[in-house]
């Protein structure tokens, strides 16, 4: 998600050399410059500056799709669409259950069962797809220690003993999660940056982000002027990387926070 | 056209579009109006300020367009000019419709439904409901005439990823039913002829989505809107939902955000004009903290909030949602009780499904 650098936006050589020279190298760089201030660097009249912010603009601008394209593609994988919780009333509420492609968060006060709903998630996720699962990996951030690999073992065996019926199925369920201990903010939005590429080695079909709160009421105390700011910050930083991961890669993220303010 | 070119003649380079180093040069030699630059002709221009003849020859012709331009605003040729009498605004906006939000309280704070021409700005909490109304409308612009509607299509720029095609759906449905009850009823030939192509599928293939990722996809997608415009003319509603997002992290120049901001604001309100469309933006809200207390605001700051011409806010009191009409040039500030239910005729509300199901039975089963 770097900004994407101008000559990829198919702007000629020497003028790519003269912009750089204003240290204007990227599309980012150009596209927050007024239009006189382009007239400026480019040496360019009014109306050739304005082809060139459509020609930039193109490089960057998404791709249109019509809303009709998109129920399609949808329709075409139905079971993709949402991570059935097996917890039916839930379920129906949630018209099918945790969303594929988009961060749900899960709040609630201390002691309600988020962490055990979590290890549950992790559960259903490695299921094959004939029992409602995804069939793929999990990626478990854990930033207060709560994980713990006995109870997962021990929900999976209860839940499901007709399938876990060997120790080898077990084995190779908690094989596909993978944990991360982060403690600290900075920590946490290191991993989430990383995760891009493990997502597609790893073949992960859900991210659990166990707990947002913690860290971060653990670093900003808002009694403090400015930590607000900085806490919102970091907050939208993460989220909006995380948006794009769920959106690219289609996998559902569970985020846990208790009451936060 | 003799009074024409005597004002042409007069216009000081200044005025002029041409690139920055080539007006100081024909300043530096002496050249003062446009008429001169005419005169002295392409071979003469590049000899006196030496620049190559292609160039000169550039340079004229940008000069010459401006003049034609010139003359035809003079002239009062429709479509180029921007300037009418009242009378002619006063004819334009009531022959003007509006887009109808299907809830009749919020139509009638507007004073008829959403405005074309004009930008409205949507400000409220998250989950109260700003994104329905976002899609409720890219489906009500779509309404055939005979039905009270625009016969429009509907650009959605979406910034974070809060479009659910399957709520759109569930929308749209509720909309051809709406519209074939009406049908039935009047038993007409061109409402009948209006419901063969007003369908779910033709309903969905005419909302344009793009999902912008950050504030410079957003910002590439606005400035090539007006082409988009052009190659799709019966777009009337453009949707921005969540003009804050995008803009609220990794900014630590604010003064950039605020320039980029009205920049924007700028760029929609000559969009919502020349197209005749209605530009709906949704903001998020913010606490702003006081002496002794904190309040909600819209976010993105008081100049933000000269950019939109309605401002609505959505918000809460208890269970209740409820919509406040708090800036509009021609109506009075109100508020107003609103639902978002399942569909118009089933009349189910979602939030009687959430409380029906307790929390026991949900953890019953772990």
């Amino acid at each position: 998600m770097a900004p994407k650098k101008l000559r990829r936006a198919r702007l000629s050589q020497e003028l790519c050399e003269r912009l750089s020279r204003y240290q204007i190298t990227t599309c980012q760089d150009f596209l927050c410059l007024s239009l006189l201030d382009l007239m400026k660097v480019t040496g360019q009249s009014y109306r050739n500056v304005q082809k060139l912010l459509c020609k930039v603009s193109l490089a960057c601008a998404p791709k249109m799709q019509t809303a009709y394209e998109m129920k399609v593609r949808r329709a075409v994988n139905p079971s993709s669409a949402f991570l059935s919780t097996s917890l039916h009333g839930l379920d129906k509420v949630l018209h099918g259950g945790v969303p594929c492609g988009s961060l749900t968060e899960i709040t609630s006060p201390p002691g309600c069962g988020k962490t055990q709903f979590c290890i549950m998630m992790s559960v259903l996720a490695t299921l094959p797809v004939s029992m409602g699962g995804l069939d793929g990996a999990v990626i478990y951030i854990d930033t207060e220690s709560a994980f713990s690999a006995e109870r997962l073992v021990e929900i999976a065996g209860n839940r499901f003993p007709a399938y876990f019926d060997s120790d080898e199925k077990l084995f190779s369920m908690t094989r596909s999660i993978y944990l991360y201990r982060e403690l600290t903010c900075g920590s946490v939005l290191k991993r989430i940056k990383s995760l891009e590429e493990e997502i597609i080695s790893k073949k992960v079909k859900l991210i659990i982000i166990d707990s947002v709160a913690s860290v971060v009421r653990k670093e900003f105390d808002t009694k403090l002027q400015g930590n607000l700011t900085e806490r919102s910050n970091f907050l939208a930083r993460g989220a909006s990387l995380l948006k794009y991961l769920a959106e690219e890669f289609s996998i559902p993220f569970n985020c846990k926070s208790e009451d936060l303010l | 056209n003799k009074g024409n070119s005597f004002l042409f003649q007069r216009k000081p380079l200044a005025c002029l579009p041409l690139a920055p180093a080539l007006r100081a040069r024909l300043v530096a030699a002496g050249f003062q109006t446009a008429q001169e630059l005419l005169d002295t002709g392409p071979c003469g221009l590049s000899k006196e300020i030496g620049i190559s003849k292609e160039e000169a020859l550039e340079a004229l012709q940008v000069v010459r367009q401006e003049c034609h331009s010139d003359a035809t605003q003079t002239a009062g040729a429709p479509g180029t000019s921007r300037k009418c009498t009242a009378l002619e605004l006063l004819e334009q906006e009531q022959a003007q419709g509006f887009i109808i939000t299907f809830c009749s309280a919020l139509d009638n704070i507007l004073g008829g439904g959403v405005q074309l021409t004009k930008i409205t700005e949507i400000c409220g909490e998250p989950g109260v409901g700003k994104t329905q109304l976002c899609m409720q409308l890219a489906v009500d612009v779509q309404i055939p005439e005979c039905f009270g509607g625009l016969a429009g299509e509907a650009v959605f720029i979406d910034t974070e990823g809060s479009f659910m095609v399957d709520r759109v759906v569930d929308v749209a449905t509720a909309c051809v039913q709406h519209c074939q009850l009406i049908a039935e009823a009047h038993q007409e030939e061109d409402h009948l002829k209006a419901l063969e192509t007003f369908s779910l599928e033709s309903i969905l293939s005419h909302i344009y989505y793009f999902r912008c990722r950050d504030y410079i996809e957003l910002l590439a997608q606005v400035y090539l809107l007006p082409d988009f415009l052009s190659e799709h003319s019966k777009v009337r509603l453009v949707v921005i939902d969540g003009i804050a997002f995008p803009f609220r992290h990794d900014f630590e120049d604010l003064s950039l955000r605020t320039r980029l901001l009205n920049g924007l604001a700028q760029q929609l309100i000559i969009v919502a004009n020349d197209h005749k469309a209605a530009v709906i933006l949704t903001n998020q809200m913010t606490t702003r903290i006081g002496q002794s207390q904190s309040t909600l605001v819209p976010a993105l700051g008081e100049s933000w909030g000269h950019a939109a011409t309605v401002r609505l806010i959505f918000h809460w009191d208890n269970n209740q949602r409820l919509a406040t009409l708090y800036k509009s040039p021609s109506q009075k500030e109100s508020t107003i009780p609103y639902h978002i239910t399942v569909s118009i005729s089933f009349k189910m509300e979602i939030q009687r499904w959430e409380q029906s199901v307790s929390c026991e039975e949900l953890f019953r089963d772990l």
